[in-house]
């Protein structure tokens, strides 16, 4: 264990009503990290993601953000109904999340979509709020379309506004949930070379995605889970030249069809 | 005795024209007020507990299900009974906002629905509260997608609001009342109110048209 | 609450005037309604004096129509009592709304479907009856419903011109003995239960009516 981990899954498991989608995940994130999480639809991968941040509720096992417990308290009582809703906030406060949907605010031009965060999450004063926000935008190349709503932009355009509006409040931890499956493809590219940029200045990340030459490319460690549980782990040099297991093998199969670029 | 129409309709303008603005402002404030109560309606609507989501409904069809003029007796003379004395036009505003909100929550409540959930994801990840999220995510959006049915409402708070004359509010249609009693010339007088109300509920009925077009346009 | 068991029977009799009242308009109102469309639809020289009609009943207040005929009427010389000039008025009132509603209705039905009948020979009276008239009256039936609540609503105002219906008798009460809480909460609830009762109603003959429909 060199670092400590930012974030961390220990026998993380939920269901929805009979259906166990999650069936105890294990997962550590330590600074620096990127981690990708792979898998056929209705692998519990997005689940898993969401309940990093508590947008899902997890029913066993615990999620850690650097060392506090988040969503329940130590007796095992949801924090929400001990401490209130901010109990959850504060724990989460050092994540960010990029969505597959972008879930801009389309009554906000794309310079106030950056600022609410800050304004109103962080409750910054309103000029460090802008300055933050512009210098955010121009690190994802959307400096000049500062004043225009959501509506008029393209796919990839929203995206990298999404992602600048994760990346403004400085968060330790990047969440991306699929944040290209949404795009036209000849969007992608744009918004990829952003995340890859990312990567580039030691931004930490946890992201689901499809992409797999990608995730060969920038991560640092892949994680292929299935039906809910985690089948394999490692590094993507070792995971996609010899996948160990036979479901994993299957699951790659479209890909090293195409030949898998890796580096 | 003054000799011709328009030397009547001279006597009756003005003093119509007060009874226009006091019957506005009264509705106006209803309105307001009734969109309030309306947000809070729908909130309740929302919640997790049975208990305030059935009070929502029985509240709402409470007050879409019966006259205004019956909600206004009960809420005007219900205080005197108690030994409080409320003045006719705090009881008219309050009754017709309680009124409105019944018809604004529904309205409010499709508003509501239009928004994404994922907005909403994204507020509680970016550390906003159910406060912040309310007013700065959702109300500013439902407002924008309900204006044209708000403004239609508003025209029908106008229509009933007539029947606040028997609480002894100086509205138009009591000006009219008086007109009449003064005058002895009822089809007059009160054909003269009923275009007063129509130049009322038809210059907004345009308004809306307007703001229809232009939220269209802008949005479509 | 003795007092107002010996107010019961006239209670009664002036929940009757209210529903006489309120159906017998409703009634007429959505005969005068369909007639308007009809006419309007037929005759499109009519189409612009129909609009005007619906126009001045939609855009003023109920009360102010009642008043008009009750109290303006006299000055023409036609006197009418109050019960009759409530109907009247009433009718009148819910008959523009009614057209209204038809008129939409009948706007719902998909123009290709018209052009269809007439590419094929199908004459004008046909399409009213056997191609519009299902289809649109099917669409509305709901709103019908609706329509009725809002004319049992609409009744309470006559209780101004001393209309012996539910309101007008509840006052009475309360003036007789004194007391305002039991007689008007009771005047509350009359109206909600027979709103409830006519919502009912129109679902379930709504949903009758949709039966044939979804085979």
């Amino acid at each position: 264990m060199s670092s400590p981990a930012i974030i961390e899954l220990r026998r993380v498991g939920k269901s929805y009503g009979s259906h166990r989608v999650l069936k105890g995940i294990d997962l550590r994130v330590q600074a620096g990290e990127i981690v990708a999480l792979i898998g056929p639809s209705g692998s519990g991968k997005t689940t898993a993601l969401r309940c990093m941040n508590f947008l899902e509720r997890y029913d066993e096992g615990e999620v850690w953000i650097n060392g506090q417990l988040l969503g329940y308290s130590g007796s095992g009582r949801r924090a929400e109904d001990q401490d209130g809703p901010g109990a959850i906030a504060e724990v989460r406060k050092p994540l960010a999340m990029v969505f597959q949907q972008f879930n801009l605010w389309p009554h906000m031009t794309v310079l106030e979509n950056v600022m609410a965060p800050l304004l109103l999450g962080k409750r910054l004063k309103r000029d460090e709020a802008r300055r933050i926000a512009e210098q955010t935008l121009a690190r994802v190349g959307m400096a000049a379309k500062a004043d225009a709503y959501p509506a008029r932009l393209s796919g990839g355009q929203q995206q990298r506004v999404g992602i600048a509006r994760a990346l403004a409040v400085e968060p330790q931890l990047l969440l991306l949930d699929e944040p290209t499956s949404a795009l036209d493809p000849e969007l992608v590219e744009e918004v990829l070379n952003v995340i890859q940029g990312l990567a580039r200045d030691g931004m930490t990340m946890v992201m689901v995605t499809h992409e797999m030459s990608f995730a060969a490319k920038v991560s640092s460690q892949v994680v292929f889970m299935e039906a809910g549980e985690v089948i394999e782990r490692g590094a993507p040099a070792q995971l996609f030249r010899q996948p160990a297991t036979e479901r994993l093998q299957q699951f790659l199969k479209p890909w090293m069809q195409r030949g898998l670029e890796m580096h | 005795m003054m000799a011709t129409f328009y030397d009547r309709l001279g006597l009756y303008a003005p003093a119509l024209w007060q009874g226009a603005q006091v019957t506005l402002v009264l509705c106006l404030l209803a309105m307001a007020l009734g969109f309030v109560i309306a947000v809070l309606l729908d909130g309740l609507g929302r919640s997790s507990s049975r208990g305030w989501v059935w009070c929502s409904r029985v509240y709402v069809s409470f007050f879409r299900g019966t006259p205004l003029l019956a909600q206004l007796l009960l809420c005007f003379y219900l205080p005197s009974a108690l030994g409080v004395d409320v003045p006719g036009s705090v009881a008219a505003v309050m009754v017709l906002a309680l009124n409105t909100a019944a018809y604004q929550a529904q309205i409010l409540r499709s508003g509501f629905d239009a928004i994404a959930p994922g907005q909403l994801e994204a507020a509680a990840v970016f550390g906003l509260s159910r406060r912040q999220t309310l007013l700065q995510i959702q109300l500013p959006q439902v407002l924008r997608l309900t204006l044209p049915a708000l403004v239609s409402e508003f025209i029908d708070v106008i229509k009933v609001s007539a029947v606040i004359s028997v609480v002894a509010v100086t509205d138009l249609m009591r000006v009219g009342q008086q007109l009449v009693a003064q005058t002895y010339r009822p089809l007059e007088v009160y054909l003269v109110a009923a275009l007063f109300y129509l130049a009322l509920t038809s210059i907004l009925a345009l308004i809306g048209r307007i703001l229809e077009k232009r939220w269209q346009e802008r949005h479509g | 609450m003795n007092d107002f068991l010996t107010y019961l029977p006239d209670f009664a009799h002036a929940l009757w005037t209210t529903l006489y009242i309120s159906l017998a308009a409703a009634a007429m109102g959505a005969v005068v309604g369909f007639g308007l469309n009809t006419l309007r639809l037929w005759l499109p020289l009519c189409a612009w004096p129909c609009r005007v009609y619906v126009w001045l009943i939609r855009g003023t207040p109920f009360l102010a129509q009642l008043f008009v005929f009750y109290f303006g009427l006299p000055v023409l010389g036609v006197t009418l009592d109050a019960v009759t000039a409530t109907v009247l008025a009433l009718t009148l009132y819910s008959g523009a709304y009614f057209a209204e509603l038809f008129r939409s209705a009948w706007n719902s039905v998909p123009k290709g479907q018209l052009e269809a009948a007439r590419v094929h020979g199908i004459g004008g009276a046909q399409i009213f009856w056997h191609i519009q008239a299902p289809q649109a009256l099917a669409f509305c039936l709901p709103l019908l419903g609706n329509q009725v609540i809002l004319t049992i609503k609409e009744s309470a105002v006559a209780s101004i011109i001393t209309v012996p219906e539910l309101t007008q008798t509840a006052g009475q009460i309360v003036s007789n003995t004194y007391s305002y809480v039991v007689p008007y909460t009771l005047l509350v609830l009359s109206y909600w239960l027979l709103t409830q009762a006519v919502g009912l109603g129109a679902a379930w003959l709504a949903q009758r009516a949709t039966r044939y429909q979804k085979g």
